[in-house]
């Protein structure tokens, strides 16, 4: 049996176990939801700047926290050590991890984006991109919370930790501003930073434009981020299965 | 590796910054022996498992486990290994059904076998009513043995078990013994740590005692027993009366002596030795002796006559 096929029943594992229960669904669809009817509410004519934004933080925001959550739970629980005590290798049980947060946070963005297409009428001109962006953006920041998750002991501290990388993404990303929008000096630092591309993929999903000159560029620069980000993840538990 | 050894230890080193918790161990664990890994808090017992099954690196030595260095190729060890920690550390909100079948889904086990063997593993640990039941709302005694039955979901060729009826009560850790006979008559080596010495006595083929990461002694528990010089205890009757002085001025085996006339309890070194200087006492004095009975040293008094020795030869050293 292939490792692929190991990291999937553990994918599967998690998702019966923590993310199909339907509080975490609903917890992580309340916050974006009323946030986006709020901002609707204000203006009509221009929530939909900032609507593949909010959708992008979402992600941010949930798969970074639950996926670090469910680390350090298992950490210390003891039942990550069955993984590590298993004949999976480490880059096996971050796939398997990372696909089942990135499956909670693509499930919870697509019934945020539906809510939206059916509620608020929000057009849908590349439902492709906007997918591919749902799920390259889900698995790049279930990736970032599995990294940082398995360096520290307790939730408050992967918490901390995360809020140095999620607060500044969001204002160098493009989340509530077009990134022409950006400062200069600004624009290259939004460059390296993965939400850039995520919402990029999703505003072309939407409008049909974004700020690259065609959607392949952030689509392949955030798999390029998913591809180091997994492996980086790998080594991080690497190190930790050793210690 | 020989065909006979399923772990080869040589030279294995581990530190934690300044402190050695392994130092320079050796051992090596036959196919189908029960043996026991002993020593007090701290020794280096559980790093050692730890590093055995490829949850610790080493800093120094060489280890092959099943014929494979665990560094090298962690995988094709695990894929052979099964591990029971100290702590039961199966997923709580699963069935016990559900964690056996996933455990069997991690070593590579195909549907229809999994579900087997996990329907067989409720059966024999005497699990099959709980087999809808989440592991978390499980009894103590009752996770124990699930742990136990995770690890031997894949048929492993050896199994560590790190302190298997810790904390359990009296009932349930002689059900665990019976269950760890039977793992090791079907057919799997049993690496075991323990503190329940009469338990290492009772189920393993041979014992290593180890302390501050040292092996101090190794061999199967008669060894053990022989190496130890002060425990003895002979009672003896004598057919007349003997003085306290005279006894211990001719058996310089007896340490101390305890009694009055002509029956005796003496505390001894060398029980063999002590037994033939006593005769050779009782025929110099023209005595007979009536009856004489040793009782047989136990793996806990040697256990704790080496700690002694160890602990003032270090004292000794400083």
């Amino acid at each position: 049996m292939s490792q692929i096929t190991r990291a999937l029943f553990i994918s599967r594992k998690d998702v019966e176990s923590y993310y199909g229960k339907p509080p975490l669904i609903t917890w992580g669809l309340m916050f974006p939801a009323v946030l986006m009817l709020a901002l609707y509410v204000k203006n009509p004519a221009t929530y939909l700047i900032v609507a593949p934004g909010i959708v992008g933080m979402t992600m941010l925001f949930g798969n970074t926290s639950m996926a670090a959550i469910v680390i350090t739970w298992e950490k210390r629980s003891g039942t990550l050590q069955r993984l590590l005590l298993a004949p999976v290798t480490a880059r096996t049980i971050v796939l398997g991890k990372a696909a089942s947060a990135a499956a909670y946070g693509a499930a919870t963005s697509l019934v945020l984006t539906l809510g939206l297409v059916l509620v608020l009428k929000m057009p849908m001109v590349r439902p492709d991109c906007f997918a591919a962006g749902v799920v390259l953006g889900a698995g790049t920041f279930a990736l970032l919370g599995l990294t940082v998750a398995v360096r520290v002991r307790e939730v408050f501290e992967a918490m901390t930790l995360l809020n140095f990388f999620r607060f500044p993404l969001l204002f160098i990303s493009g989340v509530f501003m077009p990134l022409r929008d950006l400062p200069v000096w600004a624009r290259p630092i939004a460059m390296v930073s993965p939400l850039t591309h995520v919402v990029e993929l999703l505003r072309f999903g939407v409008t049909g434009q974004c700020w690259f000159p065609a959607p392949w560029i952030p689509a392949l620069i955030v798999l390029a981020m998913l591809l180091v980000g997994w492996l980086i993840a790998g080594a991080a538990f690497r190190r930790y299965a050793n210690q | 590796m020989s065909a006979e050894n399923v772990i080869e230890v040589r030279g294995l080193v581990r530190r934690y910054g300044d402190l050695t918790a392994v130092d320079k161990v050796d051992f090596t664990v036959s196919r189908g022996e029960i043996f026991a890994y002993l020593g007090p808090n701290g020794a280096g017992k559980t790093t050692t498992i730890n590093i055995l099954s490829g949850l610790l690196r080493r800093d120094a030595g060489e280890v092959s486990v099943c014929g494979f260095d665990i560094e090298r190729e962690p995988v094709a060890v695990k894929q052979r290994i099964g591990v029971v920690p100290e702590e039961s550390n199966l997923y709580p909100e699963l069935t016990c059904r559900r964690n056996l079948e996933f455990t069997g889904q991690l070593y590579g086990l195909g549907r229809t076998e999994r579900r087997k063997r996990a329907e067989e593993l409720l059966e024999t640990f005497d699990l099959s009513d709980k087999a809808g039941a989440r592991f978390g709302a499980l009894s103590r005694g009752l996770k124990r043995r699930l742990t136990v039955a995770a690890a031997l979901v894949h048929s492993p060729s050896v199994v560590f078990l790190d302190e298997p009826t810790a904390g359990l009560d009296v009932l349930s850790a002689r059900a665990l013994r019976e269950l760890i006979r039977t793992i090791n008559r079907n057919g799997a080596t049993v690496f075991l740590t323990t503190h329940n010495l009469a338990e290492a006595e009772d189920l393993s083929d041979r014992v290593l005692i180890l302390v501050k990461g040292r092996v101090v002694t190794e061999g199967t528990t008669a060894d053990i027993n022989k190496q130890v010089t002060k425990v003895g205890i002979v009672s003896v009757v004598f057919s007349g009366e003997v003085t306290k002085e005279a006894l211990r001025g001719a058996c310089p085996a007896v340490l101390s002596a305890d009694g009055a006339g002509d029956k005796w309890q003496l505390q001894v070194s060398r029980t063999h030795q002590a037994v033939a200087q006593i005769i050779s006492f009782a025929e110099g004095k023209g005595l007979e002796v009536m009856e004489i009975d040793t009782d047989p040293v136990s793996l806990e008094e040697a256990f704790l006559t080496i700690l002694e020795g160890n602990s003032s030869k270090t004292k000794g050293r400083r």
